[in-house]
């Protein structure tokens, strides 16, 4: 049986920044996941809190946070340390993140030509983020073929205003496309055959050439060019350089559907940063079993090839995730099941789970629903039936199973995760969660 | 576009109106289809898919049993292209009553639907998805129609024959000068502008709506719409059309229909056509009648549910006004003459989609006796365009296709449905100016598991790279870089596109929003809306401080129409 001093349950940014974290502290961590999270379809940019009426995100983070039922009433201390943390553990694969808590709010494009408000955003697209002066235009980038970015369309959703609330957007909004070399005649690519061949630096350099001659001949003029989110993967650092240096005009990257390579640098740089502290993360099975000792989880199960696999554990940190990654799980009668320990989940009536409006701007009810903690993250007892008491001593729920967030609407979700995964690493890193030494230290 | 004078003004673009502008247009006569909303939106394009063996009526209703295998026999002589050739089973559950059961072969046999029985060891070797409780099993030549294909093949005999059928026109008003409707006003739903056309006769094929219509020349019709709900699974855990062996009920047909299958269905009375919802019990009832079909169907993961309301007319009024079920499915052609004194409207009501043909036919003989045309009906005969090689469709159709035109190179836009990027741009070719939905019902794009969360975007680019075309050619590289004008692509109707999407995902999943459909929902929501920025306005501040919206949600109708 394997042993660890933590096993965290789910790879998204939450349970990854926990990991980390606790590696980091000198814990034996153990990742399971069932699957990859929410990083392999986000964006890529951190939302700590875009909130209508709100011009940052320290804005938005302060009026959650006075709501006693979100988790920022607990966590918003922690954003800005955990945001710093991981900028730190991310620049060691040479992932930078640009902007904080109090730069502006602003509309940046998506691949369908609308925008989403973004305050920190990755290098790659940063770009984005700057006021439009009365005369710049924006030129839409793509490759010729690619089915998950159509330039045209782009362009045609950027020219309308309302694309732009609250602000002017560019003056002029084309669409070019280029050749991407060696492509023609094959099929059928995604974002990621594009971004592996962009790390290959002889493909890149004939590429950024092709780019640069379709830009050209759009025209002269300020502006910026948008390129789908595809500019490498393992050498983005490498790739974004050389397209600053070979390209006329600033480029950023416009996040696609899934696969997101924004999300994708994000995850390997914190995988990467967990094996450099000695973590250790499996991925492809659901948890199995979990046992329970006098209130307290000792031994969590999963599936391997012939057999099981048994890890003995001192604490387990909760982050499968809500309804999207599977943490919680709604059944035909009208219930939420918390999927790994069957923890009482906070939830509206079926019958009130769905607005009206799909699109509706206040979110869907049901959006709300999750797991309820005590101040060390803990599960209670939504219905305040175990008088507040921690239903397991050493179970922590972070990320996206905690109740009371819309991360959709209040696109508080990498704020939440990242808040939580550090103050869950800081409690069962410190010891100050059982009240007894921490893990690490007693080990040492 | 809109003639100002015609033989025949069909009212309905059904499988029936299409059906009746072939029939009536190969007699000679020069006719306008028109449609409220596109072709095949109403009860049509919201069936099950079923084409009847007549199994289901043989012994409730021996005279639409008849009428189901004759016509049965005839669409898959004319129509083979839109039929997938599955067979049917009729199986007796423990619940069915024995003497239902015995007396089955006997019931078709009078009626002329061929039935044998199929030993339970082959009957499970076919279709292991099967309860193993099942005790009697019969063949019966069911299948599975496709109803757009077919709606469009019609529609395309009758232009070769001189008609017109015009989608979003809706009628909304009539002018009548004693017994005579001397014009018929309509409203372009899209643009707004207002019509007159004139016609020596007017035909209602408006089915649930037919009483609507027949208001506006001043006569009253009471039809009494009976809403089915459907199921739609993400998979085919039958490959053969499924019918519980008992008196004809809910929840107990299962289809297999392109990729999915689809559980059917319910029958409950609404008043407004347009303004019916599904609810959960609903929902749960046709589960647990299927589950007798299939014991593992609670746990498969559905794709959406949908409903349609039959154009159900009664003639004698009922005993008991909330049984839909005790309404004869027949169908009736209304000379309004004799009844109303409306010399030149006629209505046909009830009927099956089965039976659309014969219903068509019937009806065009009473406009030609009235019109004193005396061409016959060829509609039997003739096979419909489309049915060249007269073979039946079958599923594996599209990838043999693709294979054939250079298998892995062709660049699928629609991975579920194999929708290629050349098959794409030229039915956009051929049908521009067109919109996501002619799109598909045109290529069923987005119809298969996925439900459009992966293609629905690809086609609005395309739609948009089609629409700028004139300023960039496709192939142009980057050798031929001039920016292309902007403003040729609509792009309101692209901006309204992609919210209707996420509106009709949401619509079709909320009467089963639980398990996989649930996490799929909050999916596609969180990729539209998150990462795309669709439909997420930054509004107003107090949108946010006000908290929960609990009000109580009124039920929608799921999806915009069936069969995917």
């Amino acid at each position: 049986m394997a042993r660890a001093d933590v096993v965290v349950v789910g790879a998204g940014l939450a349970g990854l920044s926990a990991a980390v974290g606790l590696a980091e502290a000198g814990a034996r961590v153990e990742v399971l996941a069932t699957g990859h999270a929410a990083t392999h379809w986000a964006p890529g940019g951190l939302d700590v809190a875009a909130v209508p009426g709100t011009e940052t995100p320290a804005a938005g983070l302060r009026l959650l946070a006075a709501r006693p039922q979100h988790p920022y009433a607990l966590l918003a201390s922690h954003v800005a340390p955990a945001l710093a943390w991981l900028r730190g553990v991310v620049a060691g694969s040479g992932l930078v993140y640009v902007g904080d808590l109090d730069a502006p709010i602003r509309p940046v494009p998506t691949s369908v030509g609308r925008t989403r408000p973004a305050a920190i955003l990755p290098e790659g697209q940063a770009a984005a983020l700057a006021p439009w002066a009365p005369d710049e235009r924006l030129l839409i980038c793509g490759p010729l073929g690619f089915k998950d970015f159509w330039p045209e369309a782009v362009a045609a959703g950027l020219r309308r205003p309302e694309a732009w609330p609250g602000t002017a957007g560019p003056a002029r909004v084309d669409a070019v496309t280029f050749e991407p070399p060696g492509f023609r005649g094959t099929r059928n690519h995604n974002a990621l055959d594009l971004a592996r061949a962009f790390d290959d630096a002889s493909w890149r350099e004939a590429a950024l050439v092709a780019i640069a001659r379709a830009v050209s001949a759009a025209g002269p003029g300020p502006g910026r060019v948008a390129l789908p989110a595809c500019l490498g993967l393992a050498d983005h650092p490498a790739v974004l350089e050389a397209a600053r240096a070979t390209l006329p005009l600033e480029p950023f990257e416009v996040p696609l559907v899934p696969p997101s390579l924004p999300g994708l640098r994000l995850y390997r740089a914190l995988r990467e940063a967990l094996r450099r502290a000695g973590g250790r993360l499996q991925i492809g099975e659901a948890v199995q079993r979990v046992d329970v000792e006098a209130g307290r989880v000792v031994r969590v199960a999963v599936p391997a090839a012939a057999r099981q696999h048994l890890v003995a554990t001192g604490a387990l940190v909760l982050a499968t995730g809500g309804i999207a990654g599977g943490g919680l799980l709604a059944t035909m009668d009208g219930r939420l099941e918390e999927t790994v320990l069957g923890l009482p989940v906070e939830a509206p009536d079926a019958d009130a789970w769905l607005a009206q409006d799909p699109l509706d701007p206040q979110g869907h009810p049901l959006e709300a629903a999750g797991v309820r903690t005590d101040g060390q993250l803990r599960p209670v007892d939504p219905t305040g039936a175990s008088g507040g008491a921690a239903l397991y001593e050493n179970v922590h729920v972070v990320g996206s199973l905690l109740a009371g967030q819309r991360y959709l609407r209040e696109r508080c979700g990498d704020g939440v995760a990242l808040a939580s995964g550090h103050l869950a690493a800081e409690l069962l890193g410190s010891g100050r969660a059982t009240g007894r030494q921490s893990l690490a230290e007693a080990r040492r | 576009m809109i003639p100002s004078l015609v033989d025949v003004l069909v009212i309905g673009g059904g499988a029936t109106g299409a059906g009746i502008l072939r029939d009536l247009s190969r007699r000679g006569l020069r006719c306008l289809l028109v449609d409220k909303s596109d072709m095949g939106t109403g009860t049509s394009g919201r069936y099950h898919g079923l084409l009847h063996s007549g199994g289901r009526y043989v012994s409730k209703d021996p005279i639409a049993a008849r009428e189901c295998i004759d016509e049965n026999r005839v669409l898959r002589r004319i129509a083979p292209h839109c039929i997938e050739d599955t067979g049917g089973l009729f199986v007796a559950t423990r619940d069915d009553p024995a003497d239902y059961v015995e007396a089955f072969p006997e019931a078709s046999a009078a009626c002329g639907v061929p039935c044998e029985e199929v030993p339970l060891d082959e009957l499970f070797r076919r279709e292991p998805a099967l309860d193993r409780s099942i005790w009697r099993a019969y063949r019966v030549p069911d299948a599975s129609l496709e109803p757009w294909q077919l709606i469009e093949a019609n529609l395309a005999d009758a232009r070769a024959h001189g008609s017109q059928a015009v989608p979003y026109q809706r009628v909304v008003g009539m002018t009548r000068n004693g017994a005579q409707i001397t014009s018929v006003e309509l409203h372009d739903e899209r643009s707004g502008s207002l019509s007159r056309v004139a016609a020596r006769m007017v035909v209602s094929a408006a089915g649930a709506w037919a009483g609507r219509v027949a208001a506006l020349a001043g006569v009253e019709l009471a039809m009494s719409p009976g809403k089915g709900t459907m199921l739609v699974y993400n998979q085919r855990m039958t490959d053969t059309v499924v019918n519980r062996c008992h008196r004809p009920g809910d929840g107990d047909i299962m289809v297999p229909v392109h990729l999915v299958a689809i559980l059917g269905t319910t029958e409950i009375r609404v008043d407004d056509p347009d303004r019916y919802g599904i609810s959960r019990e609903e929902v749960m009832a046709l589960i647990a009648e299927g589950s007798k079909l299939f014991p593992d169907l609670p746990r498969m993961r559905l794709l959406r549910a949908y409903a349609g309301v039959r154009p159900l007319y009664q003639l004698e009024p009922p005993a008991d006004p909330g049984d839909v079920r005790g309404i004869s499915r027949a169908h009736v052609v209304i000379d309004h003459e004799q009844r109303d004194g409306v010399r030149n409207l006629v209505s046909i009501v009830g009927g099956k989609l089965t039976t659309y043909r014969l219903m068509a036919e019937q009806t065009a003989d009473a406009v030609a006796a009235k019109l004193g045309v005396s061409v016959r009906c060829t509609t039997a005969e003739d096979a419909l365009p489309g049915a060249d090689d007269r073979h039946y469709y079958w599923l594996g159709h599209r990838l043999a296709e693709h294979e054939h035109q250079g298998g892995g190179d062709a660049e699928l836009i629609c991975e579920c449905e194999i929708v290629t990027r050349d098959g794409l741009e030229r039915f956009l070719d051929e049908h521009w100016p067109c919109s996501l939905d002619d799109v598909r019902r045109g290529t069923r794009l987005g119809m298969g598991p996925c439900q459009g969360g992966f293609c629905t975007f690809r086609a609005v680019g395309a739609m948009a790279r089609r629409g700028t075309r004139d300023g960039d050619a496709p192939g142009r590289g980057a050798d031929d870089r001039s920016p292309p004008e902007s403003g040729a692509a609509d792009d309101a109707a692209e901006e309204a596109t992609l919210a209707a999407f996420v509106e009709e995902r949401y619509k079709g999943i909320r009467p089963i929003v639980w398990g996989r459909q649930l996490q799929e929902l909050w999916l596609t929501t969180g990729i539209y809306a998150g990462v795309l920025g669709v439909g997420a306005p930054r509004s107003a501040p107090q949108a946010l401080v006000s908290g929960v919206n609990a009000s109580r949600v009124e039920p929608t109708p799921g999806g915009r129409d069936g069969q995917g």
